[in-house]
């Protein structure tokens, strides 16, 4: 079981992929047909992995005739930007999920930054 | 009674002096570890004192004789002059609030914390499996962005995350010396020391060691990184890194973000004192102990006084036989 659930994470990303690439509602069917070049899978997988990402809020879906036809909600770029903004959302307010590299900082305190490496260069260049 | 007021001394003083002290000292930045390892041992010295402070004042309403039997009944009595206190029942109710509601308030506040940030890992998680991409290089998860931004996802499984732009930017030492900084996070557990000065600074807001001990924290866990990753590269390449993702990222929003650990950073890098000696980090090991186990000292000196009195037959009664 525990196979399975990490095996459905992939296949999310390659679907959300085809889906975005595609640009257009699409039927599980077509998705499958696409996938089906790399790699065998049934029907009911797919089926079930679209269904998964719509009720987590990342596909919309309508019905055509007796199928759903899946859609992304939003676009990869608009999902990166929310998953960045989240990211470097104010520290207080984030809680300790994350560690940064650098932190975000006031302009003033980036001159002290390069002024702190422009005095090692100038001092390692006059060693030399 | 002078276990409770031994106690509360030892608790303003861990509150008010010991955070004093140790801001003041400049060579804790030399072994990041050591000051990590004070910082913590002051705050569990503080809650600590003050929970076993209520103990004190609650233990002589606690029954001993019914269930620790005969053999302690004389014990008993002797246990409650020791921790006699004016005030009597009205203190030991006094002292039961106090030690429960403490405790209570630090275990809540931890469990909320570790609530939060785990969910808010899961979400990222989610979303990075479905946006990011591995770099076969470094092993990172790369994400398509214009702001170059580095960071990693501690817990289970933990991840170095990157953006594209953060690729671009640096140059491959650099990139190196990013990797091997996040990934001391990782293995160091940074999150957790973090997380545990988060609660306690949240639980008590009023009280200056806890946050003065997160913010300390904040910047002790960086430096420790950036000596970890300095024992496999440039010292000059971690430094240069910091400088080149800071000056690419958006200045803050909001005010007093934390940039001056950044600039601290790239000072030690650039002219790094030598680490603490052996004897340094002894000694500073040896007080770290004492902090923690003060309190409880304190709290079971009377106990040892009794049990070694001679009303208190903690030994076999040799001469009734």
């Amino acid at each position: 079981m525990q196979q399975r659930v990490s095996n459905l994470g992939p296949l999310e990303a390659v679907i959300m992929e085809r889906l975005w690439a595609r640009g257009r509602p699409t039927p599980v069917r077509a998705v499958l047909d696409e996938l089906e070049h790399e790699r065998s899978l049934a029907y009911t997988t797919v089926m079930t992995v679209m269904d998964n990402l719509h009720r987590k809020g990342l596909l919309g879906r309508e019905r055509v005739g007796r199928a759903y036809h899946y859609v992304p909600v939003r676009s990869r770029e608009e999902h990166t930007a929310a998953l960045m903004s989240e990211v470097l959302a104010d520290t207080a307010d984030r809680g300790s999920a994350l560690l940064h590299f650098v932190e975000q900082m006031q302009p003033e305190e980036l001159d002290r930054l390069r002024s702190a490496l422009d005095q090692r260069s100038s001092t390692k260049s006059e060693g030399e | 009674m002078i276990a409770d007021v031994a106690l509360v001394v030892v608790a303003v003083l861990a509150a008010t002096l010991g955070p004093r002290l140790l801001q003041r000292s400049t060579s804790i930045e030399r072994s990041p570890w050591v000051g990590i390892v004070l910082w913590q041992s002051l705050s569990v010295s503080a809650v600590a004192a003050v929970v076993l402070t209520g103990a004190a004042l609650a233990l002589p309403a606690v029954p001993l004789t019914n269930d620790l039997a005969a053999l302690l009944s004389a014990c008993g009595a002797a246990l409650r002059a020791q921790y006699e206190t004016p005030g009597g029942a009205a203190a030991s109710a006094t002292g039961a609030v106090l030690a429960v509601s403490v405790l209570g308030r630090v275990i809540y506040c931890l469990a909320a914390e570790v609530a939060l940030a785990r969910s808010q890992r899961a979400r990222l998680r989610r979303s990075l499996l479905i946006l990011a991409q591995t770099d076969p290089c470094t092993g990172a998860l790369v994400l398509e962005h214009e702001a170059p931004v580095a960071y990693c996802v501690p817990g289970h499984g933990g991840r170095v995350v990157m953006t594209s732009a953060a690729l671009e930017t640096l140059r491959p030492d650099e990139l190196e010396a990013v990797m091997a900084h996040e990934r001391a996070h990782l293995v160091a557990r940074h999150h957790l020391v973090l997380a545990v000065s988060r609660a306690l600074a949240r639980a008590f807001p009023g009280v200056p060691v806890f946050r003065d001990a997160h913010v300390a924290l904040t910047r002790l866990v960086e430096m420790h990184a950036d000596d970890v990753a300095a024992s496999c590269n440039e010292r000059l390449s971690i430094a240069t890194a910091v400088v080149r993702m800071a000056e690419s990222k958006a200045p803050a929003a909001a005010l007093g973000a934390g940039g001056p650990t950044s600039v601290a950073r790239v000072r030690r890098l650039l002219a790094p004192a030598d680490p603490l000696r052996a004897s340094g980090v002894a000694a500073a090991l040896v007080i770290a102990a004492v902090l923690v186990l003060a309190p409880l000292g304190i709290l079971a000196a009377p106990a040892v006084v009794a049990a070694t009195a001679d009303l208190c037959p903690i030994d076999f009664p040799t001469d009734t036989v």
